[in-house]
């Protein structure tokens, strides 16, 4: 199904916008089981993409084929074209460690690793670059200071990343991707497990960071969708069947199962 | 349409409908009987308009509660969220359009009996059957779902705007005749133009349904014939 497209003349049309990821004729199987059918679906950089959608429907299936994660796990595969900045990640050519460092995962249960707040950073960033002391002491302030966890843990950055808050967890997962310095992030689910104060901190996170990053979030709150996404993906059963602007999804949908996926009146 | 997964959620929204539609038969029977009262000189019919005004602000009152609690409780999408808000400016012009008979029903009184007013009955008569019909076909077709209908109701508007005009030449010229006329013509001209700002609400509450229905806007710009603020009429 080809996906409906405004033609509202008075806001920005996402496909005019330089795509950061343009997928193309996308199939995904667990299997024999085809999860992703055919999804043709363009990006825009530095721009916040929602992906909504029922249990099963696909959307974090998408997610972790756009930075090939599913690779960790035996019979899955994808066909079709899913290109970055124009080139095909999906080839077989495609450097997997160059990709993850461009493209980032945050994941719906925060997951630090057992070793301080600022090896938590160091760690990924030494996988990738050689630094001193003092550019590393830079780099994880920074990193911090974008992920707005900095005043919380300055004092304290060689106590364990596991002490920490459940949001600040979150956060501190956030901290070491941008830490990196990726292109895109992919957030799967990352308030759901938080409560209203830190999903707020979360949110207001996300409008910060797509000034600079291409942002492509899944979640099951539509509110959240609604106000942190500039467009949003309706995915059920495989299919994507509606792409727009974020406001029009909300307000009045083109199609029949998003209107009634959005108001609760499913199944 | 389908029902929600909630089923309390379709209730709340069922009673919002129903407030709608019990505000928009009131607004009908408040203009019909404030303009019955104004032409036959009905002091009774005019005290029951005043006092429905009452019953009407008290529905609007009750629909911004509800209307607000849903919002908080259920946090509506699409087109839930549409009829809900919807309902809210519909209700407020539903509310206008009551203050606005009663405005014409507290002047029967002071209309009173005169001779030359009498004559001009007969146009105010039918620019005020003209709102009355506008005025109960828009909740109606709001109610049955028709846009195209709501669109044209809407555009049906320049038709009062149009009697307006002509009911305020003939005012003008009955004082010019007569200045003993002039006390109770102004009175009725001020009931002309609160049936015409009547038509102004229906255009409203029609451009409101016809979004609720579609998602959609109508045009921002609709034909205007409301003449009477560009020119005096020659003497």
């Amino acid at each position: 199904m080809k996906p409906m497209l405004s033609t509202d003349l008075n806001v920005p049309d996402t496909a005019v916008e330089k795509a950061k990821i343009e997928v193309k004729g996308l199939n995904f199987y667990y299997g024999q089981s085809k999860a992703l059918k055919d999804i043709n679906l363009s990006l825009p950089e530095r721009s916040v993409t929602a992906f909504i959608g029922p249990s099963g429907c696909g959307k974090s299936t998408l997610l972790r084929v756009l930075n090939r994660i599913y690779e960790l796990y035996p019979k899955q595969s994808a066909e079709g074209q899913v290109l970055l900045d124009g080139k095909n990640i999906l080839d077989r050519s495609q450097d997997l460690n160059l990709l993850r460092t461009k493209i980032g995962m945050v994941f719906q249960k925060p997951t630090p690793f057992p070793m301080s707040i600022y090896e938590n950073i160091a760690f990924g960033v030494r996988l990738y670059e050689k630094i001193s002391k003092a550019e590393m002491d830079n780099r994880v302030e920074s990193a911090l200071k974008r992920a707005a966890l900095w005043n919380e843990v300055k004092d304290k950055l060689n106590a364990s990343g596991q002490s920490l808050s459940g949001g600040q967890q979150q956060r501190l997962c956030i901290a070491r991707t941008v830490a990196v310095k990726p292109e895109v992030i992919l957030l799967d689910e990352p308030a759901s497990a938080l409560d209203p104060l830190s999903t707020a901190k979360i949110e207001e996170l996300i409008d910060e960071l797509q000034a600079d990053y291409t942002i492509v979030i899944v979640t099951h709150n539509m509110q959240q969708a609604a106000r942190v996404s500039r467009q949003t993906a309706f995915m059920y059963l495989g299919e994507l069947v509606e792409f727009d602007r974020t406001e029009k999804i909300f307000t009045s949908p083109h199609e029949k199962r998003t209107q009634d996926y959005i108001t609760g009146r499913f199944g | 349409m389908a029902e929600h997964t909630v089923a309390s959620f379709d209730e709340d929204l069922r009673q919002i409908s129903r407030l709608i539609n019990d505000m928009g038969d009131l607004a009908g029977s408040m203009v019909g009987a404030a303009t019955r009262a104004l032409l036959e000189t009905d002091n009774a019919l005019a005290q029951r308009v005043v006092s429905d005004d009452a019953i009407m602000d008290a529905r609007q009152r009750e629909l911004d509660d509800r209307a607000i609690t849903l919002i908080a409780k259920r946090q509506p999408m699409a087109d839930d969220l549409r009829h809900v808000v919807g309902s809210i400016r519909m209700a407020g012009d539903l509310e206008r359009i009551g203050d606005l008979a009663k405005n014409i029903a507290k002047r029967v009184g002071s209309v009173g009996i005169s001779a030359a007013p009498r004559d001009l009955t007969h146009s105010i008569d039918s620019m005020a059957q003209l709102v009355l019909i506008q005025v109960q076909a828009v909740i109606q077709e709001y109610t049955v779902g028709d846009a195209s209908a709501l669109a044209k109701l809407r555009n049906d508007d320049e038709r009062i705007d149009v009697k307006y005009t002509s009911v305020f030449r003939e005012l003008l010229t009955y004082m010019m005749e007569d200045p003993r006329n002039i006390t109770a013509c102004t009175h009725l001209l001020f009931c002309a133009k609160n049936l015409e700002r009547i038509g102004d609400h229906v255009t409203n509450i029609a451009e409101n349904a016809y979004y609720v229905l579609t998602g959609t806007q109508l045009p921002a710009n609709r034909p205007k014939q409301d003449e009477t603020a560009m020119s005096a009429p020659a003497a």
